[in-house]
């Protein structure tokens, strides 16, 4: 009797545990993504003279140049390499710029004058901004380059033109996302249909057709899509015989590619939760509002379609939130318009070694998600959307 | 079964141990592709029959990406990596790679002076030029010029991603000259020239990633033209595809062997980098896979036919070479520049 309590306090927390594991694996790199997009460590740490001497007064003097060079004197080869790579990342020059200034310190008269009479760029504003903004612990330039906000002389912010890249593109990546979903309901819908209400023939096919597509592998049903597509493919090919076309189309490496490949792709997603929801549609319903005067539209309408809409909501949805993160079927099929934010930050990793960038452009591209999907529980609330069925159900 | 779980820790922890502990495979990281069979042919199998070791493959998309995380989580898991020439510089000098002790290098004398470098050692001398399907195109282009002219040739064209050798190319094509492309290139008006002249193609551009895409995409008829690697197209005219190499202002670059710092295969390696210096190796490979040779001795072992494919001699006669510092200081800005450009 005893025991007991202390029995039932172990398994509580042996079945918590593994819950708060999976909140820990799924946080924690969340929260290092968060770091590491305004961490600038790597750079502050390597100049504490420089550092200090920006944090009382913001001159170039001499006593900066001596900062700089005692700063670069202190570090080692490597890390001179890599302090120039990230200033590079802002201004391009600058890394063979640190790297010589660095391997020759100890030869540069430790003022201005002898900074600019080593290397005349040291006589450049731009570049002791780009070092005087990099030197404090804390840096937004991964998110002004993201969102290209910039903030002007004057204490204001501003976005140039053309510096709104990675938003357009975010904008891109949800239009492309609402492509994708639309036709994958309006395709799963009757599908799903089939599967539910259909004779267990029908369903044993269509179940099998959208099983067998959802267990193999992204990149074989791309590359399934670029044999279709491309200029000799098969659709083409196939179109020529029936003397519809004379030129083969351009159907690949353009958004109409991406598009299809990606509806393919993503369509179980859709079709799966809606089966789930319409089988608890009873069929009776249906018989019942036809008894009662209903036609088939009307009764399709009124009855069944509001109650399949939870099962559109969580199709929908599911396709939308994993087209946001697409990288590989628009990086086959797509053409360079077509690019979504994934292949940026992808570019970011492994191209430019440049990871604050790519935790940012991730952070963006979250924080939308999240945003839209707060707004969408809001407005479900506010227009109490998710009782939508249940008049519809008393009337039949 | 508390018992039953200690047991199955100790055991899981064991397991993972042993797997730690245990000497790994010669892990090495190539381009894939028949550029890696090749490799695999001449220089990876006969290695290991040799060494009596086994080694395992991975696949390599350029960056610095995977030796980066290596060296910042101390998990080395490659051993050998080819890397092009910026990228082994930036590694070098950051620490990422291992520094090659050139004096231990006994063929030092037969490579090509490019070949030595301070962490690597060059091995494959690569072509980059205008690519056709010569049954397809009618009539066959005749220089740089030529994959911008879409009167004459409309449809797709393809090039690498990224602005990397397509600024130098597009620049040639304008009529600059080789010897004056990367003089021009560090004015921002050469720069500016550069992008005009691509948009006058933009709306036919397809982007490749990996070297092994423009082959199929000029084999399917996908794109009417392509820049792409040399020996990339010869291989696949070997294997009775259509295609063509134009050796008129090709760039030249070189690929390197480097050890990923802090390999614990690293003596291996560095008995690998020795094996892939011969000229007989290099040869074979060369045969297989028509880049050029860094060892000056290679092409004399090869005969007239297969050494006339290659990156050397006088089909580069009007060739550039192409430069790792100029892009090591400029790539971020200009590919800032380039991504905007295309998302425009």
């Amino acid at each position: 009797m005893q025991k007991a309590p202390s029995t039932l306090l172990a398994a509580i927390t042996l079945l918590v545990l593994p819950v708060a594991v999976y909140i820990a694996l799924y946080l924690l790199p969340l929260i290092s993504i968060g770091g590491l997009s305004v961490d600038n460590g790597a750079l502050s740490t390597r100049f504490p003279a420089l550092s200090a001497h920006f944090s009382d007064s913001a001159e170039v003097d001499d006593p900066a140049a001596a900062a700089l060079l005692s700063d670069l004197q202190a570090m080692a080869k490597k890390d001179r390499a890599e302090v120039g790579r990230m200033f590079n990342q802002e201004l391009g020059g600058m890394r063979s710029l640190i790297i010589d200034t660095g391997n020759e310190a100890d030869e540069i008269v430790p003022t201005v004058a002898g900074l600019t009479a080593f290397d005349p760029r040291w006589g450049d504003p731009a570049i002791w901004d780009v070092v005087r903004r990099n030197v404090e612990p804390i840096t937004w330039r991964h998110f002004q380059k993201a969102t290209g906000v910039k903030p002007g002389a004057d204490g204001g912010y501003s976005i140039a033109p053309g510096d709104d890249i990675y938003l357009r593109i975010l904008l891109r990546t949800f239009v492309i996302g609402l492509q994708v979903t639309l036709l994958t309901l309006l395709i799963g819908y009757p599908l799903a249909y089939a599967v539910a209400t259909g004779s267990s023939r029908v369903q044993a096919i269509v179940l099998m057709a959208v099983l067998l597509s959802f267990w193999t592998s992204i990149l074989v049903r791309t590359t399934a899509w670029v044999v279709l597509l491309q200029t000799n493919g098969l659709l083409n090919g196939f179109l020529i015989w029936l003397n519809l076309i004379t030129e083969p189309l351009q159907l690949i490496f353009n958004r109409f590619g991406t598009v299809v490949a990606m509806t393919h792709v993503l369509l179980p997603f859709a079709i799966l939760p809606m089966i789930n929801v319409m089988r608890t549609i009873p069929p009776a319903q249906a018989q019942a509002s036809r008894s009662l005067g209903a036609g088939p539209i009307e009764t399709f309408l009124r009855v069944y379609f509001p109650q399949s809409l939870r099962g559109v909501a969580v199709g929908g949805g599911t396709v939308f939130i994993l087209a946001l993160g697409f990288y590989v079927t628009p990086a086959l099929t797509g053409g360079p318009g077509d690019q979504m934010l994934s292949y940026y930050i992808a570019d970011f990793v492994r191209k430019g070694l440049n990871w604050g960038m790519a935790s940012v452009l991730s952070l963006l591209l979250l924080v939308c998600v999240v945003g839209l999907l707060v707004t969408g529980a809001l407005l479900r609330r506010a227009f109490g959307w998710n009782k939508a069925a249940k008049p519809e159900a008393e009337a039949a | 079964m508390v018992r039953h779980l200690k047991l199955a820790a100790v055991s899981a922890v064991a397991l993972f141990a042993a797997q730690a502990a245990g000497a790994r495979d010669l892990v090495i990281a190539g381009w894939g592709g028949n550029y890696q069979d090749a490799q695999r042919d001449a220089y990876f199998q006969p290695f290991a029959t040799e060494k009596g070791i086994k080694f395992t493959e991975t696949t390599y998309l350029g960056g610095l990406a995977e030796v980066k995380t290596m060296a910042d989580t101390g998990d080395v898991t490659w051993d050998l990596v080819i890397v092009e020439g910026a990228d082994l510089q930036v590694g070098c000098d950051e620490g990422l790679f291992e520094e090659i002790d050139w004096d231990a290098v006994p063929l030092k004398d037969q490579l090509v002076k490019d070949a030595i470098q301070p962490c690597g050692v060059g091995n494959v001398v690569i072509g980059t030029g205008l690519a056709y399907n010569k049954d397809t195109i009618g009539e066959a282009p005749a220089n740089l010029g030529d994959f911008f002219n879409t009167e004459k040739w409309p449809g797709k064209r393809a090039m690498r991603t990224g602005p990397k050798f397509n600024l130098e190319l597009a620049l040639m094509a304008d009529g600059v000259k080789p010897e004056e492309i990367y003089t021009v290139m560090n004015t921002p008006e050469g720069i500016d020239r550069a992008f005009a002249k691509l948009d006058t193609i933009k709306k036919d551009l397809q982007f490749w990633d990996a070297g092994a895409q423009p082959v199929e995409w000029l084999a399917a008829n996908n794109v009417v033209m392509t820049f792409s690697y040399n020996a990339r197209i010869t291989a696949a005219k070997r294997e009775g595809k259509p295609l063509e190499f134009l050796w008129v202002n090709p760039i030249y670059s070189i690929d390197a062997w480097a050890i990923p710092a802090n390999s614990p295969n690293k003596e291996l390696a560095f008995e690998f980098l020795n094996y892939a210096n011969d000229a007989a190796r290099q040869a074979e490979f060369s045969k297989k896979m028509p880049y050029g040779p860094t060892n000056i001795e290679t092409p004399a072992l090869m005969s007239p036919e297969d050494a006339a494919e290659l990156p050397a001699g006088k089909n580069i006669e009007t060739g550039l070479f192409f430069s790792d510092a100029f892009w090591i200081d400029h790539n971020d800005a200009i590919s800032e520049r380039w991504n905007n450009w295309v998302t425009q």
